[in-house]
């Protein structure tokens, strides 16, 4: 057996019982999400603070109607103006630019990237952080469709979706299929949004990456090995958002098929 | 060069290569030439068939091995429930 990939091994790296001097930034989008916004930062806080991490959470609110931006005013009031930072925008312009917008205000030097409605659930970052320093990743993003890590890791626990009827799976599993053979990233959830980067590496990426919607997250993941960065995958659980609406019709197949055309004979 | 570049170069290649040994101004090695007559003409179609159900079995099985997670399900409904309590005891709107 290869000593290397024993638990003990594996256990080793990473996760000494040192201070982590970094400081992780989350950009959290918003747009009507008043009941789960609450919610998800106080997980977010209780998962940082459990695990000694330092933090703050920015919220792009892009004048979301429901009145999410006086919630956000009140975390921050009881987390501290320091970790829950409101930077709003005047309309809504979309998630791509509102994770451009989002960065500039970053003050960590890596960041996460998440949605608010708690298909992301918190409780993996931490690994997503070991995973990340044991292996000196630039890129950690989560995946839907795995039962262990990439690099295997020991505390990595099988991936899967709550919520799903068959046709959101087949929907999901052939868009990915068909993005996989297409262009060949190397990631097995493509158009998940759950990831952790190096802030110079997103950056960098971000600058580059032309495509909006479900094919924006694709493309980050496409261009991040075209240019050579390092990319690890922690299996996460996704539960479907309990409140609000979800919305994957005709017009985002058509519009996924376009992108990854483009991507095809752009990247 | 974009990957559409790439892979339309070598699926060009492969395609002049199949039509000079198709028309024998190639051989093909360590195969009798009565039977490569006879495979050369089914082979797009073996290999258009390989592609369908490598791409259907492929679907198939990410379907099957996609697992349902209820228990992540229930936890997240109860720590629902106590960041609400926990909240609104410190002043945060929620409902
Ligand atoms: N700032 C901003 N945030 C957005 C916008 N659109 C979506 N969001 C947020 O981005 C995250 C992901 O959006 P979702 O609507 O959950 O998209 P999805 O996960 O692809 O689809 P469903 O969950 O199935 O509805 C959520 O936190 C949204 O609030 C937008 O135009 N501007
Ligand atoms: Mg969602």
């Amino acid at each position: 057996m290869n000593p290397f990939e024993s638990n003990v091994s594996r256990n080793m790296q990473g996760s000494f019982n040192s201070p982590d001097t970094h400081k992780y930034s989350v950009i959290l989008p918003t747009y009507n999400e008043r009941k789960n916004l609450p919610v998800i930062i106080w997980l977010l806080a209780k998962t940082f603070n459990e695990n000694n991490l330092s933090w703050e959470v920015i919220v792009v609110d892009d004048n979301s109607p429901d009145g999410t931006q006086e919630v956000a005013l009140q975390l921050a009031k009881v987390y501290g103006e320091d970790k829950i930072i409101l930077k709003p925008r005047a309309g809504k312009l979309g998630l791509g630019t509102a994770y451009i917008h989002g960065l500039s205000f970053v003050n960590g030097d890596f960041v996460i990237i998440m949605d608010a409605d708690f298909s992301h659930h918190p409780k993996f970052i931490p690994q997503f952080i070991r995973l990340q320093k044991a292996h000196n990743l630039d890129i950690v993003t989560g995946t839907r469709y795995r039962a262990t890590s990439k690099p295997a890791s020991s505390d990595a626990r099988p991936g899967g979706v709550h919520g799903w009827d068959f046709k959101r799976k087949l929907v999901s599993r052939g868009a990915n299929f068909l993005a996989d053979t297409v262009l060949n990233p190397g990631v097995s959830d493509l158009t998940g949004s759950f990831r952790l980067y190096r802030l110079p590496v997103l950056r960098h990426i971000i600058t580059e990456t032309v495509s909006k919607g479900y094919v924006f997250q694709m493309e980050m993941m496409v261009r991040a090995r075209a240019l050579g960065y390092t990319v690890g995958e922690v299996p996460i659980t996704f539960v479907d958002r309990i409140f609000g609406d979800s919305k994957l019709g005709a017009n985002e197949i058509v519009s996924y098929a376009k992108g990854i055309w483009v991507l095809f004979t752009t990247v | 060069m974009a990957r559409a570049h790439r892979v339309a170069l070598t699926a060009f290649i492969i395609t002049v290569a199949y039509f000079l040994t198709l028309f024998d101004f190639l051989s093909v090695p360590l195969l009798d030439a009565a039977y490569a007559e006879q495979l050369l003409p089914v082979l797009p179609w073996w290999f258009l068939v390989s592609f369908g159900s490598y791409c259907l079995w492929s679907i198939g099985l990410g379907l099957v091995t996609l697992r349902e997670c209820p228990e992540a399900y229930d936890e997240l409904v109860g720590e629902i429930a106590e960041a609400k309590n926990e909240l609104r005891t410190r002043g945060v709107t929620v409902d």
